[in-house]
């Protein structure tokens, strides 16, 4: 029995943002790379939990086994993505647990876990549900605005967002992730509407290829990147302050969560989609959660020059070769790092300069460029320009935002709009005295996190 | 050629560098090594923070596209210069010749003037221990810019260090400047030696070649012009008659400050930041639209129109005097203007509205423009501060 919601579509215009120019946006072939050796779990990457490890360097694990959970709240667990051996749990500095891998054996076991179908989950419990979902290990794909924590089991939202697509063209096509994913889909949609009255379904008005998930989208984004990023979706339809309370899930992640319920399996499978800046090794790929990173791009050259970037290069994180994907990320990208200074650079006309400005000829055509990892400038002080307030998402001034967060005027920085930042990068991206502003406005959310949880 | 120069520069400055970090002679003067290093190459700096990818427009880089702007006045006032020079003078007036004069005057004030900033600069960011800004390549230009080509060379350097010291760095250095450093030092300048700051014999620069002597003769400015004869009823025939017609204003082929005479050449500077992004359009089309209408609203008054330019024809206003100037290359440097779109437009349509009122009002002063853009300065950031709270107050709150 499929409930049937007739939906109003809403459209969404987000007039600021940035169409990405950069070369090598995946194309939509799509590679399969399950067979690999090793995978990771990354609790460094999960942001705001305190990690305690269920497994030893050594253990033999199952795929569902727990490797750790959350100190501050136990019931949350983090399953194992392969089985295999634990080879190694590596710590980073001040013993932050950064990475616990699994080597996968030939055969590889799994935990079950009970299943269910759409008929039983129509009569689970709110409660039962969530205690499923977190015994299952697949809650911690539910997180909170406007932290980006994993969702507090015990608060009800105001509304769920599920966001199917990105604007940023590096991100995976939805029509590659769920193709032929809709039972899954349906799955975890009715599961979502268990935990939250309104479930909102954000696709870019661009990406409209799967008629069964068209009719489920509820809001189509029209707007350059983050437009499809949840935080903007919701700045840009909120009606009170009582809105601000949502949770955000990946499609891919709800998949997850729909494939777990049915399947009573942890599941393993990602689509990511890779670029390394040329047309032909820049497509997607269906992998392993958690999968090494060099064995999805190998290249015969010395790789010592190239930067790997894990979710995005204006918001993901630095990797290397060694490193893994983490648990949210759909995207692995390699760039050239930074390694040349450019003679009379202020001065060249910049016909293969990227940038937002007008400054460079290349602003003339649209065609895409080469990018690496180049500050292209040394930080310099505030002049106002306000490049940046031209272009955040969501209408915060960071150029004044920066600042009242530097006169520890946090009252003020919240007024602004602090906490509706959705952490996109832009504002330091277009900064030309190359202040990280983006950081900044990061770090002082999280600082505000910290004195309101202390201070409850 | 431009392989061999870069491969010479950067063997060069890797040469060198150990002298100038920790443990080397010239400590001290790191910030000194770092800014010659960076006029020859940006650095290739890597990113630490997320977004791992970053815009190819630097400081440097915008501030060349003001100096680029600032090309088609400084050529064409350096002409000036020279023709006027010449014509006073008696001479030669090919276009090379009067270049060439025009140079001889006009290049002595630019040098003192990067020079005793630059001194200036470099004194307060090796004391700091930042490193030396781009923002002062900017001020340096347009400071002498707004100067009387006779202007003496040791003012040049009073006003400049009064600009650089007073107007910037005793507020902590580029970005937290409440005035335009340039038009401060101007502003000084224009109070501590009137005489050699207005009247009507200050515009005209002629080089007496036996003493190399800068002298001055008589040559009034259009302004100056109006504001010694008031009793003129009309401007427009008095102007024209002088040899001052609307296109002559227009084109800037009149005695008068170094870079400021030309409302054309400031209009195609316009251009160039407008295009590029990098001045407000919301602050130049601000001003001449404050000034337009403001002009406009005056000249309905029939009682002041005793006062010769309550009733001038608006569009005289935009082309005499430095207005042109002052909107586009003065107004929009975004420390001392307002951050906020909204009060962009409000600051522009003030400092117009504010120079026609000067111009107005103050006849003996019809030179509005400078006072105009310095006072509205001081309300940049309680426009900013309006703004805000307005914007806020819109906002559904998140906390």
């Amino acid at each position: 029995m499929r409930e049937f919601v007739s939906v109003a579509m809403k459209t969404v215009r987000v007039k600021k943002g940035w169409r990405f120019k950069i070369n090598g946006t995946p194309s939509p072939e799509i590679e399969n790379r399950l067979e690999v050796k090793h995978v990771a779990a990354t609790p460094s990457k999960i942001p705001f939990i305190k990690p305690r490890l269920l497994a030893r360097s050594g253990d033999q694990v199952k795929i569902g086994s727990p490797l750790f959970e959350d100190k501050k709240n136990p019931g949350i667990k983090f399953l194992s993505p392969g089985s295999g051996k634990v080879v190694a749990v590596n710590y980073g500095p001040r013993r932050v647990i950064e990475e616990i891998i699994i080597a996968l054996d030939a055969d590889e076991s799994c935990e079950t876990f009970e299943t269910v179908d759409a008929k039983t989950l129509s009569r689970l419990d709110r409660k039962t549900l969530i205690l499923k979902l977190m015994a299952g290990g697949v809650w911690p794909f539910i997180r909170q605005l406007p932290y980006r924590e994993i969702a507090n089991p015990e608060l009800k939202p105001a509304s769920i967002l599920v966001s199917l697509d990105s604007a940023d063209p590096f991100q995976p096509s939805p029509e590659v992730c769920y193709n032929n994913q809709r039972s899954f889909f349906d799955m975890g949609v009715q599961a979502l509407r268990k935990l939250a009255e309104h479930v909102n379904i954000i696709q870019s008005a661009k990406n409209r290829s799967i008629d069964w998930l068209n009719q489920l989208v509820t809001h189509q984004v029209l707007g350059d990147y983050p437009a499809n990023d949840p935080g903007v979706v919701l700045y840009h339809t909120r009606q009170s302050p009582a809105d601000n309370h949502a949770w955000y899930i990946n499609g891919q992640d709800l998949l997850l969560i729909g494939e777990f319920l049915s399947t009573g399996l942890y599941p393993i499978q990602r689509v990511i989609s890779f670029s390394d800046g040329t047309i032909e090794n820049s497509k997607h790929i269906k992998t392993r959660l958690g999968v090494k990173l060099n064995e999805l791009y190998s290249s015969h050259e010395n790789m010592d020059h190239l930067r790997w970037i894990v979710g995005g290069v204006l918001s993901g994180y630095t990797s290397h070769a060694d490193g893994f994907l983490g648990m949210y990320e759909t995207s692995v990208m390699v760039i050239e790092e930074a390694q040349k200074s450019e003679l009379f650079g202020f001065a060249r006309p910049g016909s293969d300069k990227l940038s937002n400005s007008r400054t460079v000829l290349s602003a003339l055509s649209s065609a895409p460029l080469k990018v690496n990892s180049d500050m292209h400038g040394e930080e310099r002080p505030c002049i106002n320009c306000g490049y940046c307030a031209k272009i955040c998402p969501v209408d915060i001034l960071p150029q004044f935002t920066y600042k009242s967060i530097y006169a520890d005027e946090i009252e003020e920085a919240l007024a602004h709009g602090l906490l509706d930042c959705v952490e996109c990068g832009l504002c330091s991206f277009v900064c030309p005295s190359k202040i990280e502003l983006s950081e900044l406005l990061i770090d002082a959310k999280h600082m505000y996190r910290r004195e309101i949880n202390q201070g409850a | 050629m431009l392989k061999h120069i870069e491969i010479y520069l950067r063997s060069f400055f890797d040469k060198n560098r150990h002298h100038f970090v920790d443990g080397g002679k010239y400590k001290k003067l790191a910030s000194i090594f770092e800014a010659v290093e960076t006029i020859f190459f940006i650095p290739a700096i890597r990113t630490k923070n997320a977004p791992f990818v970053r815009d190819g427009l630097d400081l440097k880089r915008f501030m060349s596209i003001v100096l680029l702007a600032l090309v088609p006045p400084l050529v064409f006032g350096i002409y000036n210069t020279g023709y006027h020079s010449l014509q006073a003078g008696g001479g030669n007036l090919t276009f090379f010749n009067v270049f060439l004069n025009g140079l001889m005057t006009v290049l002595p004030l630019i040098v003192v003037s990067y020079a005793v900033g630059f001194f200036w600069e470099i004194l307060f960011s090796v004391i700091r221990k930042h490193p030396i800004s781009e923002g002062f390549l900017v001020t340096g230009l347009l400071f002498p810019m707004t100067l009387p080509p006779t202007v003496p060379l040791w003012q040049v350097a009073v006003g400049i260090s009064f600009g650089v010291v007073i107007g910037k760095e005793v507020f902590g250095g580029t970005g937290r400047n409440i005035f335009n450093p340039a038009l401060t030092g101007r502003a000084f300048l224009f109070f501590a030696y009137p005489a050699k700051m207005s009247g009507g014999s200050v515009w005209v620069a002629i080089a007496d070649t036996a003493s190399s002597v800068v002298n001055a003769v008589t040559g009034a400015t259009p302004l100056a012009m109006t504001a010694l004869a008031p009793s003129f009823k009309n401007i427009e025939t008095m102007l024209s008659s002088a040899g001052y017609t609307f296109l002559t204003l227009f084109v800037g082929n009149y005695p008068g400050s170094v870079g400021g005479t030309s409302a054309l050449c400031c209009f195609l500077g316009a251009i160039i930041l407008i295009v590029t992004g990098v001045a407000s359009y919301r602050i130049i089309i601000g001003g001449v639209a404050g000034l337009l209408i403001s002009s406009f609203l005056l000249s309905l008054f029939p009682s002041v129109s005793m006062n010769p330019w309550a009733d001038i024809n608006p569009l005289y206003h935009l082309v005499a005097g430095g207005f042109a100037f002052g909107i586009v290359y003065m107004a929009t440097d975004p420390v001392s203007a307002p951050g906020t779109d909204r009060s962009k437009w409000v600051y522009g349509f003030c400092i117009g509205m504010l120079t026609v009122l000067i111009r107005v009002f103050n006849p003996a002063y019809p030179e509005g423009v400078m006072m105009a853009i310095l006072f509205m300065n001081l309300f940049a950031p309680l426009f900013d501060f309006i703004a805000i709270r307005m914007r806020v107050s819109r906002r559904i709150p998140n906390v």
